[in-house]
């Protein structure tokens, strides 16, 4: 029997997760992924990738200082949130995030502070305020060995593949949101949290040191490599879809099927994706254009926060048994689109208060040894 | 949906329900995202709901009765009456269905295990509740429902939901829903007691019991009768109800789309 059917009275259901969610997962994504681009010239030493991992650096510890207090602000109670620690819960998801979380916030701090301590020692031996502070923040002129750098800075990549596990499972697992329910998904934080980390060090580079081109280069060549692997994720998702080699996935086709604006936020996303790969490309290969770098670093940072916002934010107006979808119109307040505005704003006082107080742009300790 | 994946759902939807009465063997440790342990509650008894659509008039006297008796914020519901009008395409008759939803009281419930503070449970009874006082607030529960059976509290600040009016039981009183339904469809009771009336009600239509989405392998225990395929998972449907407002931009109230 053919029937058309009509939900006479369709109940609103409001969005339970936040902007603050993607200012987190926006955040601690760019933490962990310019976390790996700090490896090559600060871990293992390696010269030509210092400049890089000075911006990387200090990209890492704002992005990781900022985003834990977005997560607080998602919380309904947020003065509740002793309450993960008094009851470990260590069959969830989150709870066994609360517990690595400030393990990497606290590896992530000591291992910048092990690689900025000698040039703050030097900016301790001045006059003035600045150089005062530095030497309460250096504890004492002594030198700490190379060791503890490589143990602060392995112990936090170890922490940040389990922030990459976390963060992705987290809401992979979530079986009634059927696009959120694929394995392809944490994967795609990794490789998106990828892109726009590098577009913020190209940003950062263009902005705060003199749009060094090696920074340039070796960040494009990140962006170009991730939105492959990028493609290739989407591209083995979509076919699961059309396939039904993934029920979840093909469930998730189904619950967008006829929707105009899904859609058109396809097309462009595949339109964005194309045009940043290309420019990384074009700016890697003619010499002029690598200065305008940061023209690719904007949309490389576009891409990361709104592949975010759209699984986070508007996958919630995906109504999971009313007809129709749920239409969202972001707040003007907290919840909203003060929310967002602030965790940048934040962002940005945590981004100069270092820039004054450090001088990050002076060798780090994987030279001086 | 097609004609064949339809009558799947409804076969599985079937099966669920009667799988559903096998008590799942005691979990004893919970690996990530796994049952924990059940709590509270009498272990003798598993409440569960049984709801006969036959005798569903779509009045929402239990919609109106659970706000009032749970003091739920205007616009969250812990349960509601689904109306759908169903129009055949070739004759043009229609009929209308209804569909009362609320928390599932699942045996496998998703929102229970993601819970970061074991602020939601499950009772020993079967009944899955929340402490308020321990919740943070984080929604977590509210995505993993399938159901859309929880939301957030705007005067709690915390996850809300059917809990069968479990403070009613514990003092033998019906649930509010039940108590308030004119035509008796809802039927709630211990299926432990093979003499309850949900245990005899069940036995009785053993092959034509229905749960919702049965895919979701959450095993639900609010069981249909007189339920119709096409409505076991998120209906093929249009919404007719828009909000409506003023000039000021102020919600007034509702009205059919197309009028």
């Amino acid at each position: 029997m053919n029937s058309a059917v009509i939900e006479v009275l369709a109940p609103r259901y409001g969005i339970a997760w936040y902007p603050w969610a993607v200012q987190y997962f926006f955040l601690i994504a760019i933490s962990y992924s310019s976390l790996l681009l700090t490896v090559p010239g600060l871990l293992f030493g390696k010269k030509n990738y210092e400049s890089l991992a000075k911006v990387a650096l200090l990209v890492t510890v704002s992005c990781t200082l900022v985003g834990p207090v977005a997560l607080l602000a998602d919380l309904h109670q947020p003065l509740r949130f002793w309450h993960f620690y008094a009851n470990l819960t260590p069959w969830s998801w989150m709870s066994i995030g609360s517990l690595l979380l400030p393990v990497y916030l606290i590896l992530v701090v000591v291992y910048a502070w092990l690689a900025w301590r000698p040039a703050m020692q030097v900016q301790a031996q001045g006059e003035g305020w600045i150089a005062k502070l530095s030497g309460w923040v250096s504890l004492g002129q002594w030198c700490a060995p190379r060791w503890m750098l490589v143990v602060a800075g392995l112990g936090a990549l170890v922490l940040s593949v389990g922030i990459m596990v976390y963060t992705g499972a987290e809401v992979a697992i979530v079986k009634a949101r059927p696009l959120w329910n694929t394995y392809w998904l944490p994967v795609m934080f990794v490789l998106t949290g990828l892109v726009a980390a590098a577009g913020l060090v190209i940003l950062i580079n263009r902005l705060m040191t003199g749009n060094d081109q090696e920074v340039n280069e070796q960040s494009l060549k990140v962006i170009f490599v991730t939105m492959v692997l990028s493609a290739l994720v989407a591209a083995l998702w979509v076919s699961e879809g059309i396939t039904g080699f993934s029920p979840s996935v093909e469930q998730a086709f189904a619950s967008l099927q006829r929707n105009p604006e899904w859609r058109a936020v396809a097309i462009y996303g595949l339109l964005v994706g194309v045009a940043l790969t290309l420019s990384a490309i074009a700016m890697l290969r003619r010499p002029g254009w690598i200065g305008r770098s940061w023209l690719a670093g904007l949309l490389a940072v576009h891409i990361g926060w709104t592949f975010r916002w759209m699984v986070l934010m508007e996958v919630q107006t995906v109504a999971k048994n009313t007809a129709g979808y749920y239409h969202y119109a972001i707040e003007a307040g907290s919840s909203g689109l003060m929310g967002i505005i602030g965790t940048f704003g934040l962002w940005l006082a945590a981004l100069l208060i270092i820039d004054i107080l450090v001088p990050w742009k002076k060798s780090l300790q994987a030279s001086t040894h | 949906m097609d004609k064949i994946r339809r009558a799947l759902l409804g076969q599985i939807a079937k099966l669920t329900a009667g799988a559903a009465l096998v008590p799942l063997s005691s979990i004893t440790s919970a690996d990530i995202n796994d049952q924990p342990p059940r709590r509270e509650g009498d272990p003798e008894r598993r409440y569960a709901m049984l709801i006969d659509l036959r005798a569903c008039i779509g009045c929402q006297a239990c919609t109106a009765s659970c706000h009032i008796e749970n003091e739920a914020p205007l616009g969250n519901f812990r349960t509601i009456v689904s109306q759908y009008e169903v129009e055949h395409e070739e004759t043009g008759n229609t009929a209308t269905f209804m569909l009362p939803r609320l928390c599932n009281h699942c045996e496998n419930p998703p929102c229970v295990p993601v819970c970061p503070v074991q602020a939601t449970f499950q009772r020993e009874d079967g009944i899955v509740v929340v402490d308020n006082e321990a919740c943070v607030g984080c929604a977590y529960c509210v995505q993993a429902c399938p159901y859309d059976a929880r939301f957030i509290n705007e005067y709690t600040q915390t996850a809300d939901k059917c809990t069968f009016c479990a403070h009613r039981l514990d003092v033998g009183l019906l649930p509010a829903c039940v108590e308030s339904c004119v035509g008796g469809a809802r039927i709630i009771g211990d299926i432990r007691d093979p003499d309850s009336q949900i245990s005899r009600m069940m036995k009785e239509h053993y092959g034509e019991l229905m749960v919702l989405k049965p895919e979701m392998g959450t095993a639900p225990h609010v069981f249909y009768l007189g339920m119709d395929e096409r409505f076991v998972s998120r209906p093929d449907a249009k919404p007719a109800i828009w909000d409506v407002r003023d000039q000021q931009g102020e919600e007034i109230g509702y009205e059919f789309s197309g009028h």
